[in-house]
């Protein structure tokens, strides 16, 4: 609360990044927010879809339309001028509707898996590559799941050669440090390769206020 | 995936509707749907008092918490209200110029290279 008035001058305008995190029920995608942010907590208010309306016993509530989304969300600040948001994706499917929201303008998604269900990345998997957001794996490695090889999940889950798959602590800060930097070096590598990346509408001279 | 049936609502929600704190309002005034990490900041000139009574006590909160750079998600956690709410909320101070959105530097949807290579520097000196 020092901080009043002074942070739109001296520092300049802030800067928001969100890296989108993404895997099944239980993958531990809130371990790894809080590994490495201070998590807070976030309400959403949504329209039923009609998908989520056959999984909603809605009888006896009436003209019930919304339901509430509760997620988490991380904070990371890189300075005075950059912060960092790390956003986990409701586990279940009916919220599919939340991740158009959640995917907007993210840099790039990590994909959490849990070797026990791998199945659980599937939708995850192909969510991205529909939209073409940048995306790793990272398959948390859980002490009592066996230990795969990264390459028999990448087999697994059908990946396409370019993207990264990589082994991951999600209780560890500096694992999940490395998962984060992972994902912006392949972003900046799937750029500078250029071609049928993603980022089809890069604007170079994006002259938007 | 077979995990709806683990989902397990642990709030019955509030005994006030969320949408009542904007008079039934869902949309935002401006129609401008907010990012979730859209940076906004109280505008500096705004008159402190003025208009105080118009404003209602979430109004009033959302200006408060706004006094330095935030995004749309740490007010709603702020708040403790769905962003659906805060957003229309925020828009009605967006329309009365109490509040503005920081335009985000280097243009256009996606970050240039510059920037996801200080995002990169930023992560390495965690």
């Amino acid at each position: 609360m020092g901080s009043t008035l002074s942070d739109g001058g001296a520092d300049g305008p802030l800067t928001a990044f969100k890296i989108v995190i993404a895997g099944g029920f239980g993958a531990g995608k809130t371990t790894l927010v809080s590994a490495i942010s201070e998590v807070r907590p976030l309400n959403t208010e949504e329209a039923l879809s009609s998908a989520s309306v056959s999984f909603d016993d809605l009888s006896g509530v009436g003209s019930k339309t919304t339901t509430t989304v509760a997620m988490d969300f991380g904070r990371i600040t890189m300075g005075a001028r950059l912060v960092l948001y790390l956003f986990g994706t409701p586990g279940q499917e009916r919220f599919w509707f939340m991740w158009d929201e959640l995917c907007f303008g993210a840099l790039g998604a990590v994909i959490l898996a849990d070797t026990r269900r791998l199945d659980d990345c599937f939708p995850s998997v192909d969510y991205f590559e529909k939209r073409q957001l940048p995306f790793i794996v990272a398959i948390n490695c859980f002490d009592d799941a066996p230990h795969y090889d990264p390459a028999d999940v990448r087999i697994a889950l059908d990946l396409d050669p370019r993207v990264p798959a990589v082994l991951c602590d999600a209780r560890q800060a500096g694992s999940v440090k490395q998962v984060l930097i992972t994902l912006v070096e392949h972003i900046l590598s799937s750029r500078s390769s250029g071609g049928s990346e993603p980022w089809p509408t890069q604007a170079a001279t994006g002259s938007r206020l | 995936m077979g995990s709806g049936d683990k989902w397990v609502d642990r709030n019955s929600g509030p005994v006030v509707r969320p949408y009542a704190l904007t008079g039934g309002r869902t949309e935002p005034a401006d129609g401008e749907v907010l990012d979730l990490i859209t940076v906004i900041v109280a505008a500096r000139t705004a008159g402190e008092i003025d208009d105080a009574i118009r404003l209602s006590p979430e109004h009033r909160k959302i200006l408060g918490l706004c006094r330095r750079q935030v995004t749309l998600a740490d007010v709603a956690s702020d708040m403790a209200l769905p962003v659906g709410v805060v957003r229309v909320l925020l828009a009605d101070l967006i329309q009365e110029g109490r509040i503005t959105v920081v335009p985000r530097r280097a243009g256009g949807q996606q970050p240039s290279t510059d920037l996801l290579k200080e995002v990169l520097h930023g992560l390495h000196a965690l």
